[in-house]
């Protein structure tokens, strides 16, 4: 394909980011529904503080019925992957029809799941189709900067998520160090003192979460 | 043919998995739907599409010649053979466009002619479509799925493959382009054929662009990339109406258009595909002379008839229209997608009154014509069984180094039992459309 402008880079980094936001808040959901049934029935407004919007669902049932499925919902999972296809469909001509394929089958997938009898465990295809879609984006997208674009978003927001989520320094160090493989192929600007910053922020044992979220809204130039 | 019928769920979900959508405004908000898709295609014989092609050829030919003469020298209309109210006064006709000639002098590279097919087996051409013509893309995808859903029907009938049409509009665009890339030209993801736009930017590997990244400099335009650099364009198949096309030479206020690109495409730095002004050729009130153009510049007879039409322009016409009125369909010619047709009997006595005195108020705004019972052709109906509707079918004419007719075309059909209006913004559905190899 060979041009790539600053719109299609949006659209491309977006769709990683909301794809990712998708797989990670689903198996997030998944776990915290878990610790719902017996261990932690309130665990769901931990989870909503974690990951930074309000509770306006006020019981776990409500929470479960919503969270996934609810439209009307900004910080719900089927708004995020309706962002995903909307950054997917007007990216057919560098990501193909195959590999679009996979949004819309999860965005069916959620909406078979909340016709279903049992909504938690059909969620599960939503991530196996979310799962195809990374495949489709290696397998099938040809250019590399397109690939790397994707990804870097996908890295992003997992980083910010893992940040949010207080996964471990392990995980998060992992996660920060695959983004910045993508960015450094992306093609795209990049202010360099700030990974000399987190670089050194994550060397140390403790780090404050917050500011490395901070640092990386600035991280990509337009 | 049994195959095809039993996998039709299948094909219809298959088409929601490539988001074959198109969309649609109902009451303000914007929303995505299926193009509902029937499984029994229409079928024609090769001899009856060797005469399709005939005739199809000859009229966009003929079309192509009218458009080159009325933004040249306008010989038809100093000859009488078209009285000039019906060109000059026409929506269509774009004043800026007068002397320019676009890249290898082709107006419509991309002709949408809608036919239907009467109870009596004769074709008849019921509208040209020169701007921006849609609907190709969906009998392309869905032959693609069809053949894989039931591969024995395709071996069992010999039937001509329609999936080069991508390949056929690539060699247009690189025939006329004037050196630099092919882009295809979209409103945007909220427009009805969106899913056109980006399968046949995919298909053709021309760039799909809003044209918030293409500028105009020295009368040439540019693609710009990420790091601001600059990949000239060649060719813009736009698919935004000619209004909208440029801030600086029509609509002002144009959000979607390319500013300065008319002034690219008039020096001859850039091929618009279709060119800017093709709507004085498709104008309904022009459609009654397209016989009288083939003979003008061909010299030959219409292979193809036109539908029954009367000009209330026209005294003699009028007064038919009067004493005919109940067995007429009536059109305002500067109205399109099924909208602006009156069924003369459908209407009120008050309604009809009201509508007779904006006819003769206003007789250059309408045409009317005898209401050609069309061909029924088999759908299946919601419970799965054949009923029949009321069909047209859309054939694609391409004019590159040469006018070809593509081997298929969108056949649109009636959901409505009562209703001859086929399009897909009221409702309609489609069809594949076979052309037998033999």
């Amino acid at each position: 394909m060979g041009i790539i402008t600053i719109d299609k880079s949006d659209h491309l980094f977006w769709l990683g980011r909301y794809t990712e936001r998708v797989h990670t808040t689903l198996k997030y959901f998944l776990k915290t529904a878990d610790l719902m049934i017996d261990s932690d029935p309130d665990s769901y407004a931990v989870f909503c503080q974690k990951i930074g919007i309000a509770d306006v669902y006020g019981s776990s049932e409500n929470f479960k019925q919503h969270y996934p499925f609810d439209e009307n919902d900004s910080n719900s999972i089927i708004t995020s992957l309706h962002r995903a296809y909307d950054n997917a469909i007007v990216m057919r001509d560098y990501i193909g029809t195959e590999t679009m394929a996979y949004i819309q089958l999860a965005t069916d997938d959620i909406k078979n799941a909340e016709q279903s009898n049992s909504m938690i465990a059909a969620l599960i295809f939503v991530i196996d189709h979310i799962l195809a879609f990374w495949g489709c984006v290696n397998d099938m997208i040809d250019d590399e900067q397109i690939r790397n674009i994707i990804k870097l978003g996908q890295g992003m927001e997992r980083l910010d998520l893992y940040l949010s989520l207080d996964n471990s320094v392990d995980d998060i160090k992992r996660a920060y160090q695959r983004m910045k493989g993508f960015l450094k192929k992306s093609g795209l600007r990049y202010d360099e003192s700030i990974l000399y910053t987190i670089d050194n922020m994550l060397s140390e044992s403790e780090f404050d979460h917050d500011n490395v979220k901070k640092l990386l809204r600035n991280l990509i130039m337009q | 043919m049994d195959d095809l019928i039993r996998n039709s769920e299948t094909i219809n979900q298959l088409l929601a998995r490539y988001g074959v959508k198109f969309g649609i405004y109902k009451n303000g908000e914007f929303k995505e739907q299926l193009f509902p898709f029937d499984p029994i295609p229409r079928v024609i014989e090769n001899g009856e599409f060797r005469y399709l092609e005939k005739g199809l050829k000859q009229r966009v030919d003929a079309l192509n010649c009218f458009l080159s003469d009325i933004y040249g020298k306008k010989q038809i209309v100093k000859d009488g053979v078209i009285p000039e109210e019906f060109v000059f006064s026409a929506k269509g006709f774009l004043a800026p466009c007068d002397g320019v000639t676009p890249p290898k002098n082709i107006y419509s590279h991309i002709s949408g002619i809608d036919l239907v097919q009467s109870k009596d087996d004769s074709w008849y051409v019921l509208e040209d479509n020169l701007r921006v013509p849609s609907g190709a893309s969906y009998p392309m995808i869905a032959r693609e799925l069809q053949r894989r859903s039931a591969p024995d029907v395709f071996s069992d009938n010999s039937v001509l493959d329609n999936r080069n049409y991508a390949e056929w509009l690539k060699e247009v665009m690189d025939y006329v382009n004037t050196g630099g890339i092919n882009v295809i030209l979209s409103p945007g993801r909220y427009n009805a054929a969106f899913f056109e736009h980006s399968y046949f930017a995919e298909k053709t590997g021309a760039v799909l662009t809003t044209g918030k990244d293409i500028v105009c400099e020295g009368d040439t335009l540019y693609y710009i990339d990420y790091n601001g650099r600059k990949q000239r364009v060649g060719a813009v198949y736009r698919r935004i109406s000619d209004e909208y096309l440029d801030p600086m030479t029509f609509y002002e206020e144009s959000l979607i258009g390319i500013p300065h690109i008319f002034e690219a495409y008039r020096k001859g730095n850039v091929a618009l595909l279709n060119a800017p002004g093709n709507g004085a050729a498709d104008d309904k009130g022009i459609y009654y002379f397209v016989p009288k153009m083939i003979r003008y510049y061909l010299g030959e007879d219409a292979v193809l008839m036109n539908a029954p039409t009367y000009l209330p322009y026209y005294e003699k016409d009028m007064n038919y229209v009067l004493s005919h009125f109940d067995d007429l369909v009536i059109k305002d010619v500067a109205e399109a997608g099924g909208y602006g047709v009156v069924f003369g009997s459908s209407l009120t006595a008050e309604k009809k009154a009201d509508f007779i005195a904006l006819l003769k108020s206003k007789p250059r705004r309408f045409i009317a014509q005898e209401v050609i019972d069309f061909y029924d052709l088999d759908i299946l109906n919601e419970s799965g069984e054949r009923t029949a509707r009321k069909a047209d079918l859309r054939a694609f004419v391409l004019t590159g180094s040469t006018t070809k007719v593509w081997p298929s075309g969108l056949t649109r059909f009636s959901r409505n039992p009562d209703s001859f209006i086929v399009n897909s913004s009221q409702g309609g559905g489609f069809k594949d459309t076979w052309v037998l190899s033999r």
